[in-house]
Formats: C-alpha cells, sequence, structure tokens
C-alpha cells in the first residue's frame, strides 16, 4: 500500500508558449519509502508532486499509486503544502478533523485520533486557536496533523519547511522523522534543501529544469532512526559533497 | 538530543496567545469614547444651531423652510400626539409607518440575500453558470430601480408588493456582484487542500468557498442595504398608501415641510441602525479575520 509508480511520464502546461514542465519522468516509489526530490525552482519538482496529488494530469506516460491510474485528488495521498493552506476561519481542531469530517467517518473514530495526533505533534494545549494566532512552524504542524487524521497512504510535501526559519526547520524536520518511524508511510519529499534532502530521506532523485528531468538518483545509506545529529556525521558529509558537485554539473 | 528537540519545540511558540490579544482590541478608556461621540456629533450640532439661530419667526428661506424647534414639535406630535380624524393626519403614526418599511425592507432584503448570494457563488464559482448568468445580471444591472416603478405598479399594483419587489431587486446587484467576486478570489491552494481532504463538489461551496467570500458578501450586503432604503422609500412615495416614504411625499404635498424634514431624519437613523445592525454580525460571523487584521 501506498506504492508510486511514474512511468516515462510528461508534462506539458498548455499556453501561448507551452513549457514543457516534466520530460519523460520515471519513478518507482515502493511501500514505506521515503523518497526526496532535489532540484532548483523551476526544475518540475512541485509538478510532479502536484501530478501525484491528482491536482495536474499528466500530458503523457502513465502514473500509478497502489497500481491504479491517478485521476483526481483524494484522502489517501495526504499533502503538505509549503504554506500550510489551513482554513483561517476554523479553529486548529476544527482544520484537523476537516478532512475525516466530509468523508463522513463517524466522529467516535475520528476524535480519539485526532486528539492523539495534536498530542504528537505537540499542539493540545492549541486546539481552539486560529490558524493566524500561530507561528509557521505551528501551523505546519497542523498542516501535517489534518493529513495524518486522514490515514493516508502516501504523504506528499511540497517543501513543507521552505518559509520556516532554520531553528524551527530542524524540530520539524525531527519532529517529521519520528513520525514517519512510528507510521511508515510513504512520502514523496520535494525540497531545494540537500541537508534536509539527505537527513529525511532513503532515496534522492536529484532534477534539473528545463525540461525538469530525474538526472541522478542516489540512496542514502544512513542508519536509521535518524535525529538532527545525523547532519554533521562523516557519511553525511559525503553525500552532501557528491551532490552539490552533482547539482554544480546541472548548473552549468 | 530529545531536550534539546523539545526546546527548540518550545521556542517555536505563538509570539502571543489569543486572549490577550484579542483583549488589546476590544478594550477601549471609556474616555477615548465619549471623545469618539463628541466628535461625532460636534457637526449636526453646529449645522441644527445654525439653522435654528439663522430663522425668522420659525423658518427660513420666506417661510419654505421650518427651524429645528418646529421641526422637532412636529415629530413629537407625529410620535406621540393622539391619532383619529382631526386636523392632522400623522398625529401618532410615527411607529406604525416606520415598522411598515422597516418591515417591507427587511422582506425584500432578505429575498435578496436568499437568491442574490446562491446566484453570486454560481457566477464566481462555476464557469457555466457565469456564462449563463452573469451576462443577464449586467445587463439588468445599469437599469436604476426608478426605472423599474412603473413596471412594478402595473405588475403588483398599489400596495406592499411592489415595494418589496423593488427592495429585493435593488439590494440584489451589490449582493449578487460581490458575492461573485468574493468567489472567484478563494485561493486556489485551499481549493486543493478540500479536494485532496475528499471534500466533493457541495462541501467545498458550503465549507470553504461561502466562508472565504464571506468578507465580500457582507460587503454585498451592505451596499444592498442602503439600496433597500432608498427603493422603499421611492416605492412608498408612489406606490403604496403608507410607511415612511409615503409619509414624506404626502406631507410635502400639503406643504407639511416640518414632517418631512423629521421623516427624512427618521429614514437615516433607522438605515444607519439597520447598518449597524449587519455590522455587528458580521463582526460575529468573521471573528477570525478581524484578528487577522489586527495581527499586522
Amino acid at each position: 500500500m501506498g506504492t508510486v509508480l511514474f512511468q516515462n511520464v510528461s508534462k506539458t502546461f498548455p499556453g501561448v508558449r507551452s513549457v514543457r514542465a516534466l520530460d519523460d519522468v520515471s519513478l518507482s516509489i515502493g511501500e514505506g519509502d521515503f523518497v526526496a526530490l532535489l532540484g532548483p525552482s523551476g526544475c518540475g519538482k512541485s509538478t510532479l508532486l502536484n501530478l501525484l496529488a491528482g491536482f495536474d494530469r499528466i500530458s503523457d506516460g502513465h502514473l500509478l499509486f497502489d497500481g491504479r491510474p491517478v485521476t483526481r485528488p483524494g484522502p489517501d495521498r495526504g499533502v503538505v503544502f509549503q504554506e500550510a493552506a489551513l482554513f483561517p476561519w476554523l479553529d486548529v481542531w476544527n482544520n484537523v478533523i476537516f478532512g475525516p469530517k466530509v468523508q463522513g467517518v463517524p466522529r467516535d473514530v475520528y476524535e480519539p485520533r485526532a486528539r492523539e495526533l495534536l498530542h504528537l505533534v505537540g499542539l493540545d494545549a492549541f486546539a481552539e486557536a486560529l490558524p493566524v494566532q500561530l507561528s509557521g512552524g505551528m501551523r505546519q504542524r497542523v498542516g501535517i496533523a489534518r493529513v495524518l487524521a486522514m490515514s493516508p497512504r502516501a504523504l506528499l510535501m511540497d517543501e513543507p519547511f521552505g518559509a520556516l526559519d532554520a531553528q524551527t526547520r530542524l524540530s520539524m524536520q525531527q519532529l517529521l522523522l519520528d513520525v514517519w518511524q512510528s507510521l511508515g508511510t510513504t512520502v514523496l519529499f520535494v525540497t531545494h534543501d540537500i541537508d534536509e534532502a539527505i537527513l529525511l530521506s532513503d532515496r534522492i532523485c536529484v532534477m534539473s529544469a528545463r525540461p525538469g528531468r530525474i538526472v541522478r538518483t542516489l540512496p542514502i545509506a544512513l542508519p536509521r532512526p535518524r535525529s538532527i545529529a545525523s547532519l554533521t556525521s562523516p557519511e553525511f558529509v559525503a553525500y552532501k559533497a557528491d551532490i552539490l558537485s552533482e547539482m554544480n554539473v546541472v548548473h552549468h | 538530543m530529545t531536550t534539546s528537540i523539545e526546546r527548540l519545540v518550545a521556542s517555536d511558540g505563538p509570539s502571543g496567545t489569543a486572549t490577550p490579544r484579542r483583549r488589546t482590541v476590544v478594550v477601549r478608556g471609556p474616555l477615548r469614547v465619549v471623545g469618539r461621540v463628541l466628535l461625532a456629533v460636534a457637526l449636526p450640532v453646529v449645522v441644527v444651531a445654525t439653522w435654528q439661530l439663522a430663522g425668522t419667526g420659525g423658518s427660513l428661506f420666506g417661510g419654505v423652510l421650518p427651524t429645528p424647534d418646529r421641526v422637532w414639535k412636529a415629530w413629537w406630535t407625529w410620535a406621540f400626539g393622539t391619532t383619529g380624524l382631526g386636523l392632522n393626519p400623522y398625529s401618532g403614526t410615527w411607529l406604525a409607518n416606520l415598522l411598515y418599511s422597516a418591515e417591507r425592507v427587511a422582506k425584500g432584503f432578505g429575498c435578496a440575500i436568499l437568491i442574490g448570494v446562491p446566484v453570486g457563488i454560481a457566477i464566481g464559482w462555476n464557469r457555466a453558470a457565469a456564462g449563463a448568468l452573469d451576462p443577464t445580471v449586467q445587463v439588468l444591472r445599469p437599469i436604476p430601480i426608478t426605472a423599474w416603478l412603473p413596471f412594478s405598479i402595473a405588475v403588483f399594483g398599489i400596495g406592499p408588493g411592489g415595494a418589496i419587489f423593488l427592495i429585493a431587486l435593488g439590494a440584489f446587484y451589490p449582493i449578487v456582484v460581490n458575492t461573485s467576486q468574493g468567489a472567484r478570489d478563494v485561493e486556489r491552494i485551499l481549493i486543493r487542500a478540500a479536494l485532496m481532504m475528499g471534500a466533493g463538489p457541495f462541501t467545498i461551496l458550503r465549507r470553504v468557498v461561502l466562508p472565504a467570500a464571506l468578507p465580500s458578501i457582507f460587503t454585498g450586503l451592505r451596499v444592498g442595504l442602503g439600496i433597500g432604503w432608498t427603493a422603499v422609500i421611492v416605492a412608498e412615495m408612489v406606490a403604496v398608501k403608507s410607511g415612511l416614504g409615503y409619509v414624506l411625499w404626502d406631507a410635502y404635498y400639503v406643504g407639511r415641510m416640518d414632517v418631512v424634514i423629521a421623516d427624512m431624519i427618521t429614514i437615516g437613523l433607522l438605515g444607519y441602525l439597520s447598518d449597524r445592525l449587519v455590522l455587528a454580525i458580521e463582526r460575529w460571523a468573521l471573528a477570525w479575520r478581524r484578528l487577522q487584521s489586527h495581527q499586522a
């Protein structure tokens, strides 16, 4: 459950000057894998995620989630957006239970789970706060909790920590590692932060721009469970040097 | 390791919790309130005083305009005088006429909301609905409600039905236009978030588009209510035999400018009060937004 298969997928955005955002991308993600898409802005990594989320349609190729073609968004693929995208008129609690509630899950099923998730992301005390009253990091915690409340088979994260300050980002990365460790959900994680990609993922797909392609796939064999202490290990630094040289090539 | 993370987590707390922030918004010094009231009434007081002092023998411009004291007396009789078939047909009818007009505005405005909000959401949200409805709305919109009077009298005759029709029509346009704008401007990412969480089209309309459009809807409601008051007076002057508009025109015909002015002021106060009512509802419904704007 939670397997992803991109088979020779291309995406062209039509227009006066049509843009080929993705060109012949193939990618296979197994159950419970944590895969990072790494690349400069405009390389199509968010486009790839939006295709899997069902927000956009592929132009060519095949895209399967759990063996079935992706045709539309759904709660089996929980998306965490860069700016959290919480409903500003709902408090934290109602944002978290939005998914199960609109899907008609019985209240006595989703309520205990939502409470548990709020605790997991450290926001028990803020159930009645409005999103605007929270810091960026806290909003993103709500964004993660509301997605987990739907028990998705895959988490699609689109630069979820990109707008946070460095310190908050570290604590969020640790939180995500802990959550993933305990839930084992498949994760597709889009980022332009090399450290973040190495720290979190089992595998990094380095992408290049115009047209968007996966130019290299790099397995990360750092031992699990990881923590932000892994950031300074020699293996980590070696991976980073490797990717940096790769991205240099990409840019020239 | 864990402890350092917890510290990081703790430092990621909110810059201030909800309660104190809300308090700073609500609490005002009583002196500031008094000052604001004084500032607000200064201009009317000056105008009324000048008007009173400029008059001679209870009138201005050679008897055309009554002075404020005569307006006040006329209003008093109109409001509290004994009713009956005396020489003054308005005596004691103020409240009854006020309620006639207010009731018509409430009914017409209610109709405008019930039709205008769904139509506006449909136009703003659905391309097909916009294509089918918007051109008609936009062509009908420039027709002033006064131009609809003959039509209204022909269809509804002399009576309150025509007034309610004109109010509903007049209030409908700003409600539709603002609602559709609000529905159009819903952030795409919120729609995507709702889709991702399994919401169907109707759920998205009700739980995302409607609340997101609510600020615009209230703008439309306030403009629409103002037009509703215009419409009720116009309709009553011509086509209804009761209400503030009817009294206004009737009093003018018999030369009772004191009643005319008392009537105008009554309309102004009613319009103001009804707007404050909508504003209060808006404040309540959009509490989340008020916090937002005060955070900047």
